[in-house]
């Protein structure tokens, strides 16, 4: 059942369209998350949804009722700001209870909700304090109970973690998760981190000037990213470009500028089209040595290497081509030197043009 | 030891160079409100009495003592003071809210408008507005000069809340917003609490302003409306006794509201806005 819709949705500021004529679904109990760089959309969208911005064109509508003119007030949604956004002058008891007190709920009510959020949050006994004795991650804890309190239709949440450290910011993901399943609360996420939008989400928006270029599961998105925009932002891809030269009844050979061939899965291939091969760094392998006849196996010279720790990041030339990789640590490879690597072909990300 | 005795004194001379600047000039106008007799060379007054503050009060008439009640000017001045004051606020929070948040057309072009009357040598202007204020039955009336005042003063109201405003994070509007707060709640009941130690300043500034204006006053009010101002430049030349006891009596509410901002300005909850 779709609990929000956006249709035809414009927002534009002067001659920047910042979101384009986008149509979104987002179901009842899902998690979607709007990803993209920074200026793709997502937030004015969210914005849109919550009613802070004014649409020029398109209709919103929350389950039934189109919400498309009503004031954030009326929406009945919860949102959840990146910079926390608490009221300094209110204790957290009554930061939470504000919109419960709006709402003429009785006191006892009140209390005994405040008390709920508060601990599924992990924050009880925390009511008396204000916000600024609070640490970071309590600060955004409180703000999420804040939006939760009034079990709203929909949560909206801004980048919520992109101002924690790195390590907090890998917690609360899960939290966040785990707390929305337990609730069965629909929600929209913001993001520019893709690690983060794959953790956490049911279904991915992926945008990009304004526009929604691919939605689908988050292994949908990483696995068969829609074009080359797509599959550079999500994950790390390195680019072949080349050119269908033969037709079989399973694979395909394509043929680049340079010489280089390479067999792929045939799909919906035709010959002489034009098509942009990703690979990405876990699906090189690097052989041993001399391949004997083994069909996508290279010779590539590594350019430069980096020990990560867990791994090497290893930057080989295939060609005229650069290939990004991840090998084992234990050898780090010096630049110059020439390793047999093999490409698998159903690994081989094929996108047209 | 030596190095110890050595901080102390300069402490101490510090404290007392502090002391007196700050209460110095205060300190002269206090004795010359209580000098009755001070010629030169004396350091000090030969004679000192309340007479010049008794007679200024209203509690004595000596046609010896060059002074008159204050009380006239005084509450003319503070009528003038409160609602001068009072209608620059009511003009300046809506104004300053909307310069914060909103894109006005000419925003930059606007705030300027207001520095107009302080950024041009005042008595041309006012010169100029007299045969206005005169056609429209104003000159020489307290509304009138309150009506001047409030020109004066708007430039104070109108860019310190502007500013004000624009130290609260918009998310912390939305945020109330989000939750089912009107506009109107949430400007009560998030905006203005978060707000008012800036909308206090800038109607501190604005009142003392008021009190303390002259030049206004003196075109537009002349001859009919005496402030307390008029009443301290029309003796300051040779009574410098009444002048210094107006002076101080100006002084007065200032040290009141220095009090109270004491009082309201709260660094427990000042602190989270900016993060």
């Amino acid at each position: 059942m779709p609990k929000v819709r956006l249709e035809r949705v414009t927002k534009r500021y002067g001659k920047v369209t910042a979101v384009d004529c986008l149509d979104l679904t987002v179901h009842e109990g899902e998690i979607l998350t709007l990803l993209g760089p920074s200026g793709c959309g997502k937030t004015t969208t969210l914005r849109c949804i919550a009613g802070f911005v004014v649409l020029d064109e398109g209709h919103i509508f929350l389950g039934e009722e189109e919400v498309t003119h009503l004031p954030p007030e009326k929406r009945d949604i919860g949102f959840v700001f990146q910079n926390y956004a608490l009221w300094p002058h209110m204790t957290v008891y009554q930061n939470l209870s504000f919109g419960l007190q709006l709402r003429r709920i009785p006191k006892e009510e009140i209390r005994e909700r405040v008390q709920e959020v508060l601990s599924m949050v992990r924050l009880s006994g925390m009511e008396d304090r204000y916000p600024r004795q609070l640490s970071g991650g309590q600060q955004q804890r409180v703000a999420l109970a804040r939006a939760l309190a009034l079990r709203p239709r929909v949560l909206l949440l801004d980048e919520p973690l992109s101002n924690l450290d790195a390590k907090l910011r890998e917690e609360m993901r899960f939290e966040i998760r785990e707390l929305q399943r337990q609730l069965g609360i629909t929600a929209i996420y913001v993001t520019h981190d893709q690690a983060e939008a794959l953790v956490l989400s049911d279904r991915i928006a992926v945008l990009n000037e304004g526009r929604l270029v691919q939605l689908g599961t988050p292994e949908e998105i990483y696995q068969r990213p829609a074009n080359r925009f797509v599959a550079g932002f999500i994950g790390l891809s390195s680019f072949i470009e080349a050119r269908v030269t033969e037709v079989e009844a399973e694979m395909a050979v394509l043929e680049t500028e340079d010489g280089l061939h390479f067999r792929v899965p045939r799909d919906a291939l035709v010959e002489g089209q034009a098509v942009t091969l990703a690979v990405r760094p876990e699906h090189v392998e690097v052989l041993g040595g001399p391949s004997g006849d083994l069909e996508n196996a290279f010779q590539a010279e590594v350019v430069r290497a980096a020990y990560l720790g867990d791994s090497v990041d290893c930057r080989l030339r295939l060609g005229k081509w650069e290939l990004r990789t991840q090998l084992l640590p234990g050898k780090i490879p010096a630049p110059g030197e020439v390793l047999w690597i093999y490409l698998p072909p159903e690994k081989l990300i094929l996108i047209p043009g | 030891m030596g190095t110890k005795w050595r901080r102390a004194v300069l402490e101490g001379a510090l404290l007392c160079l502090l002391f007196f600047v700050i209460f110095g000039p205060i300190s002269s106008l206090v004795i010359w409100s209580i000098a009755i007799r001070w010629y030169w060379p004396h350091v000090l007054p030969q004679e000192i009495g309340l007479a010049y503050w008794k007679q200024a009060l209203g509690l004595q008439r000596d046609w010896a003592i060059a002074a008159v009640s204050i009380w006239g000017a005084f509450g003319t001045s503070m009528l003038v003071a409160l609602v001068a004051t009072a209608l620059v606020m009511t003009m300046a929070i809506p104004a300053g809210y909307a310069l914060a948040r909103y894109r006005v057309p000419l925003k930059a072009l606007i705030l300027l408008l207001f520095l107009m009357p302080k950024a041009f040598p005042q008595q041309p202007i006012f010169v100029n507005l007299l045969p206005t204020f005169t056609r429209w039955g104003l000159a020489g009336t307290v509304q009138g000069v309150i009506l001047i005042h409030i020109l004066v003063c708007l430039i104070f109201g109108v860019w310190i809340t502007t500013s004000a405003f624009k130290a609260i994070p918009q998310e912390l509007e939305e945020a109330a917003r989000s939750v089912g707060a009107t506009r109107w709640r949430t400007f009560w009941k998030v905006l203005l609490p978060l707000a008012a130690p800036g909308l206090l300043v800038s109607t501190v500034f604005v009142f003392i302003t008021s009190l303390t204006e002259f030049t206004g006053t003196f075109f537009i009010g002349l001859p009919f409306v005496t402030t307390l101002p008029m009443l301290l430049y029309s003796s300051s030349g040779y009574n410098m006794q009444f002048a210094s006891v107006i002076a101080i009596v100006l002084l007065i509410p200032s040290l009141l509201f220095m009090v109270l901002i004491q009082r309201v300005f709260r660094p427990e909850y000042m602190g989270g806005i900016a993060g």
